[in-house]
């Protein structure tokens, strides 16, 4: 039975190549799409409530924290747009995280297919919203406060990057959990929203004490929401260390994150 | 291109309890006896050649579907080794996946891209599935309020539109009505003349007689009996009237 090797078709496997990952490109497309569909699906605004929603919390944020709790910022609602956003679309990559495999059981049991398209397949879609409320984002800090296009937005896509390495790399050990543990889903709105607090979102990092500082930063989103609020509030160009600082932390949470999800994906379709 | 399939895979290892009553019971110092493994296939070897149409029969449980969603690269096998060469079309659950709040035509065109059908090859392809699924109208409106039967259909229609070597079916016939199934017949024929190879699992003898070659009848994840379809089917005849 000396069958090549080659001509074998996939069998349930953890790791995938871009090679074979490339195949399900169609797929990933079609989910993205179809993501986005369902999202929307009967509801009379569309896809206007992915604007309206951060619109109305930002609004409301940008009130409290500029009319009843003083944050000392100028133009606060131009600081709060900087990172909101990007947190905004860390919260929901990670927060679809425990009902990515269950919403695809029946594809997974199925089916063979690589389950890191679904997990993109998410990223993407939120990443195309999140493209729609930046592009908003930015044009009212070109028009209202710059007067103008800093250079330091030409750093944007190295910015976007990051968050997404991140926001994938979290997510994947989450989806993971999720299928084994159903404490996921009750436990992670409370995780989100205590990551909200300690992150720079509504406030400036450097109003954390100094102190505390050093502890504040381990938590990489806080580093990406400030290396945010430079680039979008400041118009300044970060150091290049911040990137590279910012990289050597994102590129291993993502390694990790693929790592785990690789080790019991082949399993998901028994669970599930 | 050509299609030869080798199946050996020894058991496989089922995980019915859940892992967080593990945990709880770990938490709560309870003796933690619950992660037993249940086999569900036992030492399954089956070789299917290009072109050969191959029935799974057994009573509920005995292990056909786990073993075709094993073909099918679902599962992962805990030992052994399962090869497939081909382009696999499966109809393992009830409308092979399809999402309940998305459209027929919607979940056609997903699932033909899981496939690695282009854009271009499912639309081109479509009118043919939904002339082969007789579903009319109704392939604008989500899978949601289809009955079984009309899922059934699309789901078959869908699977044998990507133009597989191997189709796995699960149960597919038992679904549709007569003059679908008589289609599916037809369509099935066809397929193994043209050189398809095909794995049905099935509680119904006279389609495994008409369609099969082979037979293999499985018991509580063992293979009881392999061989050409007359004989495995009269002893497996036997036993269920005797049962009865």
């Amino acid at each position: 039975m000396g069958a090549p090797v080659s001509a074998l078709a996939p069998t349930v496997r953890g790791w995938h190549t871009p090679a074979e990952m490339w195949r399900y490109r169609e797929m990933l497309r079609s989910l993205v799409v179809r993501n986005l569909k369902v999202k929307y699906q009967r509801s009379l605004l569309g896809f206007l409530w992915t604007l309206l929603n951060p619109i109305l919390t930002l609004a409301v944020l940008a009130t409290v924290f500029s009319i009843v709790v003083r944050i000392p910022v100028p133009q606060y609602w131009a600081f709060l747009v900087s990172g909101y956003f990007c947190w905004n679309f860390v919260m929901q990559v990670i927060g679809a995280g425990p009902f990515l495999i269950a919403e695809h059981a029946p594809l997974r049991r199925s089916i063979a297919f690589p389950g890191e398209v679904l997990v993109l397949g998410a990223a993407l879609a939120r990443l195309v919203e999140f493209g729609a409320e930046m592009f908003i984002a930015l044009v009212a800090l070109i028009v209202f406060r710059h007067h103008g296009i800093p250079l330091s937005f030409v750093t944007l896509p190295v910015l976007v990057l990051l968050l997404l390495l991140l926001a994938v790399g979290l997510m994947m050990p989450v989806a993971t959990l999720a299928v084994f543990y159903h404490d996921v889903q009750h436990a992670l709105p409370i995780v989100l929203l205590i990551l909200f607090y300690v992150s720079p979102v509504f406030y400036p990092a450097r109003m954390v004490p100094a102190a505390l500082r050093g502890i504040y930063l381990l938590n990489p989103i806080a580093r990406l929401l400030t290396l945010f609020q430079t680039v979008l509030y400041d118009g300044r160009m970060p150091s290049a260390a911040a990137f590279a600082n910012l990289f050597l932390i994102a590129i291993p949470v993502c390694l990790v994150g693929y790592a785990i999800f690789a080790r019991y994906q082949a399993v998901f379709a028994e669970i599930v | 291109m050509c299609e030869h399939v080798v199946k050996r895979f020894y058991h496989y290892e089922h995980r019915t309890t859940s892992l967080r009553e593990l945990f709880t019971r770990v938490v709560r110092r309870r003796p933690v006896s619950v992660r037993r493994a249940e086999f569900s296939l036992v030492d399954f070897n089956l070789c299917v050649e290009r072109g050969e149409a191959v029935a799974l029969v057994g009573s509920n449980g005995s292990g056909k579907s786990t073993a075709l969603r094993l073909m099918a690269g679902v599962y992962a096998p805990t030992e052994g080794r399962v090869w497939t060469r081909g382009r696999l079309g499966a109809v393992i659950e009830l409308g092979v996946g399809f999402h309940p709040e998305l459209t027929g035509a919607e979940n056609v065109a997903l699932y033909a891209a899981v496939m690695g059908l282009s854009r271009h090859e499912s639309r081109e392809r479509f009118p043919e599935i939904t002339a082969f699924a007789e579903i009319g109208d109704f392939i604008d409106e989500p899978v949601k309020y289809y009955s079984s039967g009309m899922q059934a259909r699309l789901a078959f229609a869908v699977a044998v539109c990507v133009r597989p070597d191997i189709l796995l079916l699960d149960e597919v016939l038992a679904v549709g009505d007569r003059s679908f199934r008589e289609r599916c017949f037809d369509f099935l024929e066809g397929f193994r003349a043209r050189g398809g190879t095909m794995i049905i699992v099935t509680h119904d003898a006279d389609s495994v007689r008409r369609l099969c070659s082979r037979a293999v009848w499985m018991e509580h994840g063992r293979v009881r009996m392999i061989g050409p379809v007359e004989r495995v089917m009269d002893a497996y005849g036997d036993v269920g009237s005797a049962g009865q």
